[in-house]
């Protein structure tokens, strides 16, 4: 038994949820990195089984913490699981442990959430990445806007009565995005102002990674800015998650608080009136007739958030929608995890992929923009479901 | 763990990495404690797990093995509920999980050939296109791998019109313990000679490993109708039932699930299932749209005249997915009650439904355990779950005992053992309750045709000369070594 460069810890799990697992299977078809090893250490029954064996035993070795480091963190098996098993929980908590037992981060990880911290240095490191993309883009039918290289700034109303998170990665890469996704808010006659720089990032990454103080820090920081006790929305599913869990997150009665003010922009939108058609039209009508949507469910929209049938409601007025057949398997983005793992993040973006080929459709929703810029950066024609309605309400779709 | 030396397992390592490369041979402790149970409670400890590509690495995977006179036990998903897949003597776990390819479809033969890793429900929906599907679902069909139904000849609701899987596979290419290769049955028309293919299905790992599997692939059905019929007493529900069948209707799905099954499923489902009646019943009709109309309005009729509270048709696709995935998703939501479940699998006569199921309560009253009902009830396939806290002390033997009761009741009322979990290890020292020592012996020479020195899956099904000692219940410390023989 190879146990070498093993080390103590304690692991601090609740022992009913590591009983809670009945190792019955279900959640491997929907595991990305199952799906591309077809191992068991790399599905999510291996790694509970993993936690469960190093709680008892008290030690982790190297294994252990590759295993866990090979999570993307989608928490596809937690939808999938009929037993209630609380993954997403037992990942977080089994990380920051290995951060304080293992000093488990690699140091440029570290490096680059510091970036995330802040936004001016992610605005330079990200127009790298842009140029990047922009290389990369595949033609498609529907020509798609490149990543721009610059943010554009966007406006907020002091009298406005929703709070707009625009975050970190989203504000520095992709403005537009952004902009059209705010004037939809703005189309169904509200005000918005726009959280921008004062609440810099919303920890997300930080707690996927195992940082669990700094997001602490970040989340105060944020409910701080954010003040009143008006709706946030949050046109980012990674984002939205982030903030909703912020009451789990402090434990405080004031973050609960927070996170119940805290709603996708597509929750937020339905039932409310989305006009068909915005400014002045186009004096011909685009050539192709109603596109057909193909509608990628983020992992932290459909599996965290359990609001992705919203994205549907909101878009049906406009588009015909196609379903994809692989019940909401992660794209492989996730996070950070796609900058740290990239070869596997590309693997798995194959089998999303081929899903999309199968449903057929001329462009891609994807309402996170991680998953947009990874789907894209494989050749799909993706954009965030509201950048589609904008140019559908501007008569340009 | 058996009695192999260091020596002996560095030497077969050796042999194996060398023919098949470091990636497919894993040798790490907490790795293999991986492969070391399946969805049952038993678990064992295998001395090395190889990963073949193909049938090619199958084949030398398995000479090398039996070469150095080590058993192996093939592995699919490791969903078995009977410990099929738990390996026993040190076995190596051979595991088909990468071999999940869809090799060729014949739209008009209506068949295809596929590696046996590939998953259930994926074959099904790579073939959607051509509006075909592989008929036999079991619950677990998201996951469960083709070589693992073809081996256990798995059932699932939408057997009792379509048959188990047996009758939906026409060939099985099949590495043989000593390493060669040989093709059971075949694609063209009835393959003459004895059935090889028929006794390899169901065969359970012991005669060798499934390599290619030649599948048939049924239409899909123009209209499908699901209903959900609730019960105030469990009784109207088996009677419905039998109604349903002496009426001469084939529902292509006939399930149901008592009160506290449906407590559990809609927890996780969110599908509108009652959770305040006694029984419900979910049946599925398909078919040509009037005929389908018809079965319908008859099933409702036999339950209206069986007391039912509602009569709900599924609405649309979206309603009856619902349902379906609270039903299929039944026994891991059973966790939700207690940590552990032990599960039968028995057969009854439908006649004897309600008597046998009133039988299983009171087993469960007398021992003060928590029992669940989940069940084909269209051909008399019970699945009584013992829902328990193995952590308590005592709490596993007295689970134990209560199974072997419930076991019991059924072989009286003229039941079988297992409808299609299969024997395995679990429910393998039951087989004396339904053999003669003669009969069983019977089995065993069938067995050593393909397997003479039974290294395939060693142990399994056929009680006696086992070395049993290193296999123990998942909670095996707690419970002591053999509690459960
Ligand atoms: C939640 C749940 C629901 C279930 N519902 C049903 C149900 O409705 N109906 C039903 O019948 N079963 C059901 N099962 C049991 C189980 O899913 C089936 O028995 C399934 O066919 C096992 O497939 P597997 O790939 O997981 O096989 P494994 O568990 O990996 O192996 C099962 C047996 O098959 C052998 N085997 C695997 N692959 C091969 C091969 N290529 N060649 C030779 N032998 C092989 C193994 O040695 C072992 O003996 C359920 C299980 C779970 C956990
Ligand atoms: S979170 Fe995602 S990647 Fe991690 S185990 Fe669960 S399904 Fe797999
Ligand atoms: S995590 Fe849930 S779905 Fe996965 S094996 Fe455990 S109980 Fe089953």
């Amino acid at each position: 038994m190879s146990r070498g460069g093993s080390f103590p810890i304690d692991l601090g799990l609740d022992p009913e949820d590591l009983v809670s697992c009945v190792h019955c299977g279900l959640c491997l078809p929907h595991c990305p990195t199952y799906r591309i090893t077809q191992e068991e250490i790399a599905s999510p029954r291996g790694r509970l089984m993993l936690m469960a064996e190093v709680a008892e035993s008290g030690r982790a070795d190297p294994v252990f913490i590759d295993a866990i480091d090979a999570c993307v963190g989608c928490r596809g098996c937690e939808a999938a699981c009929p037993s209630g098993v609380p993954y997403g929980h037992m990942l977080e908590t089994t990380r920051a442990a290995l951060v304080e037992s293992a000093g488990y981060q690699p140091w440029w990880r570290r490096i680059g959430y510091r970036i995330l911290e802040h936004p001016r240095l992610l605005r330079a490191s990200s127009r790298i990445l842009a140029l990047v993309q922009r290389t990369r883009l595949v033609p498609s039918r529907f020509a798609l806007p490149p990543i721009p290289l610059r943010r554009t700034r966007l406006e907020s109303s002091p009298r406005g009565t929703v709070w707009f998170f625009t975050g970190c990665v989203m504000d520095a890469w992709m403005g537009e995005t952004l902009a059209a996704a705010k004037r939809v808010v703005e189309s169904t006659g509200v005000e918005v102002r726009v959280s921008g720089d004062a609440a810099p990032c919303c920890g997300a990454l930080h707690v996927h990674a195992g940082l669990e103080a700094e997001a602490r820090d970040l989340a105060r920081e944020v409910m701080a800015a954010l003040d009143g006790d008006g709706p946030v929305l949050v046109p980012s599913a990674g984002c939205g998650a982030q903030l909703k869990e912020y009451g789990h997150l402090l434990g405080t009665s004031e973050a609960r608080a927070f996170s119940a003010r805290v709603l996708d922009v597509h929750e937020w939108l339905v039932g409310r009136d989305i006009p068909l058609r915005v400014g002045p039209q186009p004096a011909e009508p685009p050539p192709r007739g109603r596109p057909v949507v193909a509608v990628q469910d983020p992992c932290h929209l459909r599996h965290v958030q359990h609001a992705h049938q919203a994205v549907r409601t909101v878009l049906e007025p406009f588009f015909e929608l196609a379903e994809l057949d692989d019940a909401g398997l992660c794209c492989g983005a996730g996070g950070a995890y796609s900058a740290a793992h990239p070869s596997e993040a590309a693997e798995i973006r194959e089998l999303k992929l081929a899903a999309i080929d199968r449903a057929g459709g001329d462009l891609v929703a994807s309402a996170n923009p991680g998953c947009m810029i990874h789907l894209r950066a494989g050749g799909a024609p993706a954009l965030h479901p509201l950048e589609l309605v904008d140019r559908a309400q501007r008569g340009l779709l | 763990m058996a009695e192999w030396t260091d020596a002996e397992n560095r030497a077969l390592t050796d042999d194996l990495t060398n023919a098949l490369g470091a990636r497919q041979v894993r040798t790490d402790g907490l790795e293999r404690a991986l492969y070391g149970r399946d969805s049952s409670t038993m678990e064992a400890e295998p001395s090395l797990v190889v990963l073949p590509r193909d049938a090619s690495e199958v084949a030398a995977a398995v000479r090398i093995t039996t070469g150095h006179g080590r058993p192996f036990v093939a592995r699919g998903s490791g969903t078995g509920l009977a410990g099929g897949a738990v390996p026993l003597d040190g076995a190596v776990v051979i595991a088909t999980s990468r071999m999940n390819r869809l090799l060729e479809v014949d739209v008009t033969g209506r068949l295809a050939w596929v590696e046996p890793g590939i998953l259930n429900l994926d074959l099904s929906h790579q073939v959607a296109a051509h509006g075909l599907h592989f008929a036999p679902d079991p619950s677990s069909q998201q996951v469960c791998s083709l070589g693992g139904n073809v081996a256990n000849n798995s059932g699932g609701p939408h057997c009792l019109a379509y048959g188990v899987t047996s009758a939906h596979i026409l060939a099985v290419e099949v590495v043989l313990p000593d390493g060669s290769t040989v093709m059971l049955g075949g694609v063209t028309a009835e393959p003459s000679g004895y059935d090889l293919r028929g006794l390899f299905v169901g065969s359970e790992g012991t005669l060798g490993i499934a390599t290619r599997v030649a599948v048939r692939l049924t239409p899909n059905p123009p209209t499908v109708r699901t209903l959900l019929l609730d019960f105030d007493d469990t009784d109207d529900g088996a009677a419905t039932v039998s109604g349903i069948i002496a009426a001469g209707l084939v529902p292509a799905a006939l399930e149901m699930m008592d009160r506290r099954a449906v407590e559990v499923v809609e927890a996780f489902a969110h599908a509108g299932y009652p959770t305040d009646a006694e029984a419900v019943l979910l049946v599925e009709v398909d078919g040509l749209g009037p005929g389908v109309q018809e079965a319908v309005d008859r099933i409702a009729e036999v339950a209206r005249t069986n007391s039912v509270r509602t009569v709900r048709v599924a609405a649309d696709e979206a309603e009856r997915q619902a349902l379906w995935r609270g039903r299929k998703n039944a026994f891991g939501a059973v966790a939700r009650l207690e940590p552990d479940y032990y599960l039968h699998d028995t057969v009854v006569p439908r006649a004897a439904l309600t008597r046998v199921l009133r039988r299983v309560y009171e087993i469960a009253d007398n021992h003060g355990l928590k029992v669940i009902n989940v069940f084909h009830a269209g051909d008399g396939n019970l699945h009584p779950i013992l829902s328990y806290d193995s952590r308590i002390s005592g709490m596993t033997e007295k689970v134990h005992r209560a199974g072997r009761e419930i076991v019991e009741a059924s072989l009286d009322a003229g039941g079988v053992l297992s409808g299609e979990h299969g024997i395995g290890l679990e429910k393998r020292d039951y087989m004396g309750l339904m053999f003669s020592a003669d009969d069983l012996a019977e089995q065993d020479r069938v067995r050593s045709v393909f397997d003479p020195r039974r290294l395939s899956n060693p142990d399994k099904i056929i009680p006696g000369g086992s070395r049993c000692a290193d296999a123990g219940w998942s909670a095996g410390t707690r419970a002591g070594e053999g509690a459960w023989v």
